[in-house]
């Protein structure tokens, strides 16, 4: 199957994937809250079964991983992609000096599988029980089998079910028994990457420049100013001396990572990662602009690529009018989906 | 052939509008952040800036006085109110600027 046809499941049913992009630490101890407290570069206000969105920064403020900090009653979980779960471990452990804290990184014992779509939640409701469907954005829950993360990052219901590695083979079983009524759909890591990039979800292993922090990434919104953490002096520095700002960018030619960008001789900016998009029929970027013009509704740049030049508008973000926006799990089934009318995906 | 003039000419009405946006935000729905914080593409429900039904409310009535735009459909206000940049879009759009 094509990522494109992946993709297209994702946004109108249901798909799963391998969470190999994903990795899990716990930290133990009564030194746990305030070892997380220290790294995360967000107010670490979270309850028992919820999840923290943030990122890890380097001393630069750099982000090296995307992470969801989850409060699992006396412990906490870090759920990392763009890390390695080793080198979670070892991040964590650099800023556990006096504290009571055991690390333990999770990635030889579990695995993780990546469910999401619209009408992900009627899947897992037939793999649990219906009372997943009542599961909150950030919540998340354990059962016998694996624990639950209502996460993800493509825009739709998302769930990213934490399984020790043992009993993998039987979940995936079972997710293939029950989602044969849902045409359930394998996705690829490029197919969540694309879905991500539609959604206006920063990509680690992707969007990791020299230079390029929270600030000029549009992820403010996971950093509170005004506490210490990892590169927070770097970042309340960068803030007064800001340059670009990503925006997001299409064009109907092919688009390529680090192409320029330029309005008439005068170069402005540069793609930072571009990829065909399948809902939109046509190409999208990242891309990063001088502050100044960095904007949506801007037409007339244009990419510099080996193909040719490309003409680039930018748009709000994100680029897909999400169907999981519309679908009420009250109200809607994957059974009846023809009878319903939805928004299109894409906005006019 | 679009200049640079020209690109700053068209950010000029959306940087204002954000401008407005943003101060509302700190002011009528009491976040918590410098208005330099407020990114356009960023969500302003559930993960993002964290807001809840009722503020979605306070953003309707805003939307109304301020601008005068009306929302009255449920379902359009899912998409208008990701962010603040979509907010944008509906104003600018009202007012015949897309």
């Amino acid at each position: 199957m094509t990522v494109a046809a992946e993709v297209r499941a994702l946004r109108s049913g249901a798909v799963v994937g391998a969470g190999d992009h994903l990795a899990c630490v716990r930290v133990r101890g009564a030194g746990a809250h305030d070892l997380l407290d220290r790294v995360s570069p967000r107010e670490l206000f979270v309850r028992s079964g919820q999840l923290l969105h943030t990122v890890l920064l380097d001393d630069a403020a750099l982000p090296i991983a995307d992470v969801y900090i989850g409060c699992d009653d006396d412990d906490y979980l870090v759920i990392a992609e763009g890390m390695s779960g080793p080198a979670v471990a070892d991040y964590l452990a650099a800023h556990a000096h006096g504290l009571d804290a055991a690390i333990e990184d999770t990635s030889a014992s579990h695995a993780f599988l990546c469910l999401g779509g619209p009408y992900a939640w009627e899947v897992l409701a037939e793999l649990t029980t219906p009372d997943v469907i009542g599961l909150p954005y950030l919540g998340f829950f354990h059962e016998p089998r694996f624990s639950c993360f209502r996460a993800g990052k493509t825009g739709e219901y998302g769930y990213d079910l934490w399984i020790a590695r043992d009993r993998l083979p039987a979940v995936r079983e079972r997710l293939a028994e029950v989602g044969r009524a849902f045409d359930l759909t394998e996705i690829s890591p490029d197919g969540l990457a694309v879905a991500a990039l539609e959604n206006w979800f920063w990509n680690p292993r992707r969007d990791v420049r020299p230079g390029l922090t929270p600030i000029e990434l549009q992820l403010q919104w996971r950093v509170t100013y005004g506490r210490a953490f990892p590169g927070s002096e770097a970042l309340a520095a960068r803030r007064r001396k800001v340059r670009q700002r990503a925006v997001l960018a299409v064009s109907p030619a092919e688009l390529a990572d680090d192409a320029a960008i330029t309005i008439g001789d005068r170069s402005v900016g540069s793609v930072l990662h571009a990829e065909w998009s399948p809902t939109r029929e046509e190409w999208i970027a990242l891309a990063l602009l001088d502050r100044p013009i960095a904007h949506a509704g801007l037409a007339g740049l244009v990419a510099h690529t080996r193909a040719g030049a490309a003409p680039v508008r930018t748009l709000s973000a994100p680029a897909v009018n999400n169907r999981s926006l519309y679908v009420d799990p009250q109200r809607h089934s994957y059974a009846t989906r023809h009878l319903e009318t939805f928004s299109p995906l894409v906005r006019a | 052939m679009t200049s640079l003039s020209d690109l700053e000419a068209q950010v000029a009405p959306r940087e204002a509008l954000l401008d407005r946006l943003r101060a509302l935000l700190v002011e009528r729905l009491h976040l918590s952040r410098e208005v330099d914080e407020l990114d356009p593409d960023a969500p302003l429900f559930g993960s993002g800036f964290g807001l809840d039904s009722l503020d979605a409310v306070e953003l309707v009535v805003c939307l109304e006085s301020e601008f005068g735009v009306r929302v009255g459909d449920a379902i359009a206000l899912r998409q208008v109110f990701r962010s603040l940049n979509t907010m944008t879009d509906l104003v600018l759009a009202e007012r015949g600027q897309p």
